[in-house]
């Protein structure tokens, strides 16, 4: 572990920018949100208004939690229930993000040789990751608790709750050190590390819904199980911390006995040739593209059938619970189950946003790496190349969505006895492309024009993520919550459906795809 | 001559400093151009914009007459490029790659492809990320070599490469220039760049400094002379034309200017020559010359040809 040390100095240094910017979106949306809560819900009587109407609605213990201290209701009970488990999850994707970026991702650079030929111990990258991102969980955690105190929240109930998103957070930076020895590449790594989040965020919603014991298989599960403002169990923060010990420890015994820049997989010789399909542009970029797509399609469908199962559970305990007769009514007309379904979709188009966004800036990934410079150097315009990633990342975005769409209505068809449903969903679900496209679009503009401020896109995700999932708790006006294309999208099945803003949509991407394509054929292209 | 590339006054900028500034080069149809430089002096840069990658931001470029960021992709077809540090797709194997640049480039002979792989001694089913430096620069020599591309454009194709793999490299390429190609080579190895160009480009903070054929550039720079004399050589000094004369007993070392010569030969036969080796200036010399203060400045004591044997062509 010689030189750990400087090698978090070095990781500081290179991300002076990221970790800050990471922080204070993390803090300042919980910042926004605690001010919002507590001016709407300060009042123990507000609180209980709100689990009348909002928080006892079985539909969103998938996307909020199980409702611990629904039964005494407080201003902190209503902070939990809207903030808890989208900041734990954000805390968890930049952790991922951290750990591969410092630890695998690097290897594939000469860096990583030249790093470990100098006085530094097999185990100082690994351990100097984690230790970075450590550090960023407990400044989130610590930033969380400020401004919640600031608004007069409960201490206690306010150290759970920032310390469980800290360490919840943190629990997939060690998940994600173990991916990095286990996975072939950087891509791979980064792949399986949110693919396990992905995972974790969807067991915990089914356990929390229908079998309580499977939420404690996941990190979120023992997060949120610490109860805050609702009798702390300072226990389950015991657990999180010895959860990430062991993923620490494994993943140091695991880079111990494995070759720097290959993962435990062994290497198969591949095709001394190439085939047809590799031959053309289109096909080289799928060829490219194809692992990332075909994990994203299966945790898509898996996604959509577990969601679309739990769809007739709602129906069902809804009828248990008069209560919720007043929302129904504010959503006039629609059942529960498909508000829940309308969400549940929605939300599988925002995570197929994430796709396409990075699909969108494989453009300036293969730059940056000086493949386009090989492919460029051969006859083949600028159109026809930027085209041919952009062509993957528009039928596989759609497709994407579909799929999602499909394994809703597959599996809400199955449990409610209504074949039509199958058609219904995925229509649903198609609804929500074009918005998608729009940030395939917004990555292509950057791209061509701003080659080197592409992570904007990451952050117009970002937002609109923020605008989709925090609009009703921060009470946002009706205009903000259009400034995003997903605010644009009726919610089908429970609204109507309405084309003319899907099409102005599908203009609004095309326009941007194209205009940034433009500023790609115009510009140099980056030395590698 | 025809020229296949043609740059005037070529200037980049970036930022505020100038990569390129004033930059000439003129290679013609069926020639091997060296083109030669310091590190940093401008020579990726130029490739650069003759493949259409960027733009320059004064003077004019051509390449087959044509412009070469309008007209890239159909100057593309008629050239095949080889970068000097090659980075390849890590999923791909090393033949798909060869595949796919080939076909890019309007296809590629099976036969010769075949031939180059094992000349070259290159495994096509391992996957890039698996190959050494070396390996990944013969994945990009074997997909331009094999391609009928009439302009081969080389930017230091042969770093990394081991001494056996630099013979076939050289072997190679004088194949293809026997087949009417033209090569654009730009290296630091100079025996490589003396054995394959007749003529050579050499620049300097982006700018031009010599250019011509090799033989040329020796005719107006000295030859060093090593001889044995049964006379007093120390009388060759005040010869006109004789530089750094060193004495050491019967053995005398001198440089002398290309026209003085004849003279100086005259003057060793009466000191009774015994034993004469004269060698002509190497590239390395030539090279030198214009980087020599350069290399003062860096610190080096003994450049090999000091900086007063200034000869402006």
């Amino acid at each position: 572990m010689t030189a750990t040390v400087r090698l978090v100095r070095l990781i500081l240094r290179r991300d002076r920018l990221r970790l800050p910017a990471w922080l204070v979106g993390l803090v300042g949306l919980m910042a926004v949100s605690a001010q919002s809560i507590h001016s709407l819900y300060g009042t123990d009587e507000a609180a209980r208004a709100y689990v009348a109407t909002v928080g006892d609605n079985p539909a969103l213990v998938m996307f909020a939690g199980p409702g611990y201290g629904f039964d005494r209701p407080t201003s902190g009970v209503v902070l939990v229930n809207e903030t808890m488990l989208w900041l734990a999850l954000a805390a968890g994707l930049m952790s991922v993000f951290l750990v591969n970026r410092h630890t695998r991702a690097e290897e594939e650079s000469e860096r990583a040789d030249l790093i470990r030929s100098t006085v530094v111990g097999r185990h100082a990258p690994v351990v100097a990751a984690l230790a970075v991102t450590a550090g960023v969980n407990v400044a989130v955690a610590l930033g969380v608790a400020a401004v919640t105190l600031a608004f007069g929240f409960p201490v206690a109930g306010t150290v759970a709750l920032a310390a469980a998103i800290g360490l919840v957070g943190m629990a997939f930076g060690a998940t994600t050190a173990v991916a990095a020895q286990v996975a072939g590449t950087g891509r791979g790594a980064v792949g399986l590390g949110s693919a396990l989040l992905g995972l974790a965020f969807v067991v915990r919603g089914v356990g929390d819904v229908r079998a309580p014991a499977l939420s404690w298989l996941t990190p979120f599960g023992w997060g949120i199980g610490v109860r805050a403002y609702a009798g702390e169990r300072w226990w389950t923060l015991a657990g999180l911390v010895g959860f990430i010990g062991v993923g620490t420890a494994t993943a140091l015994a695991l880079s111990a006995r494995r070759d720097l820049g290959r993962g435990l997989l062994p290497e198969r010789p591949g095709p001394a040739g190439a085939g047809a399909v590799t031959l053309h542009p289109v096909g080289l970029a799928w060829r490219l593209q194809r692992g990332t797509v075909l994990g994203w399609a299966v945790g898509v469908f898996l996604a959509g059938l577990v969601y679309g199962s739990v769809a007739d559970d709602v129906e069902t305990m809804m009828a248990d619970n008069p209560q919720l007769a007043d929302y129904l009514a504010q959503i006039a007309g629609a059942s529960l189950a498909q508000a829940y379904l309308a969400t549940a979709i929605r939300m599988l188009g925002l995570v197929v946003g994430g796709f396409a966004v990075a699909s969108a800036l494989r453009n300036r990934s293969e730059e940056a790496a000086g493949y386009a410079e090989l492919l460029l150097a051969a006859p083949l315009s600028r159109w026809r190349w930027g085209l041919a990633h952009l062509a993957v990342t528009l039928v596989a975005s759609i497709g994407l969505v579909t799929l999602g769409g499909l394994g809703t209505g597959l599996a809400y068809a199955q449990t409610s006895g209504d074949a039509g449903q199958l058609v219904t969903m995925t229509m649903a679900a198609l609804a929500s492309a074009p918005a998608v496209l729009v940030l395939a679009g917004i990555a292509t503009l950057l791209f061509g024009w701003v080659p080197h401020a592409t992570p904007a896109a990451w952050a117009a995700l970002a937002l609109f993520a923020v605008v989709q999932l925090f609009a009703t708790v921060l009470r946002l006006p009706h205009w903000v919550t259009l400034l995003s294309p997903f605010g644009h999208v009726p919610s089908v099945p429970a609204e109507p459906w309405r084309i003319l803003p899907l099409v102005l949509l599908g203009l609004l991407a095309a326009a941007l795809l194209g205009v940034g394509l433009v500023g790609f054929r115009r510009r140099d292209l980056a030395a590698a | 001559m025809t020229c296949v590339i043609s740059c005037r006054a070529l200037t980049k900028w970036f930022g505020a400093t100038a990569a390129l500034d004033g930059l000439d080069l003129d290679v013609a149809e069926g020639e091997i151009h060296g083109f030669l430089g310091p590190n940093g002096a401008g020579k990726t840069v130029t490739i650069r914009i003759l493949l259409g990658l960027i733009r320059p931001d004064g003077g004019t470029a051509t390449l087959f007459g044509d412009d070469p960021w309008a007209d890239a992709v159909t100057l593309h077809r008629r050239l095949a490029y080889v970068p000097g540090d090659t980075n390849l797709w890590p999923n791909l194997t090393g033949g798909e790659i060869i595949d796919l640049l080939g076909q890019l480039r309007g296809g590629l002979d099976p036969a010769r492809r075949t031939e180059l792989i094992d000349r070259f001694d290159l495994d096509p089913r391992k996957k890039a990320r698996a190959y050494s430096k070396g390996n990944r620069q013969k994945v990009a020599l074997v997909a331009a070599l094999a391609s009928g591309a009439p302009l081969l454009i080389l930017d230091e194709p042969t770093a990394g490469l081991d001494p056996l793999m630099e013979a076939v490299f050289q072997d190679t390429v004088l194949d293809t220039v026997a087949e009417g190609r033209t090569v654009l080579l730009s290296s630091h190895v100079l025996a490589e760049v003396e054995r394959l160009c007749q003529r050579v480009t050499i620049i300097r903070k982006g700018r031009t400094v010599e250019t011509g054929s090799l033989a040329e550039m020796r005719l107006v720079s000295r030859t060093t002379i090593t001889a044995e004399l049964a006379g007093d050589g120390g009388s060759l000094a005040s010869l006109p034309g004789v530089h750094d004369l060193r004495v050491d007993g019967p053995r005398v070392m001198f440089e002398v200017d290309h026209e003085a010569l004849a003279a100086v030969a005259g003057r060793l036969g009466e000191l009774g020559l015994r034993s004469l080796v004269s060698s002509p200036p190497t590239l390395e010399e030539l090279f030198l010359r214009h980087y020599g203060d350069e290399l003062e400045h860096g610190g080096v004591d003994h450049p090999v040809v000091a900086p007063r044997l200034e000869a402006d062509p």
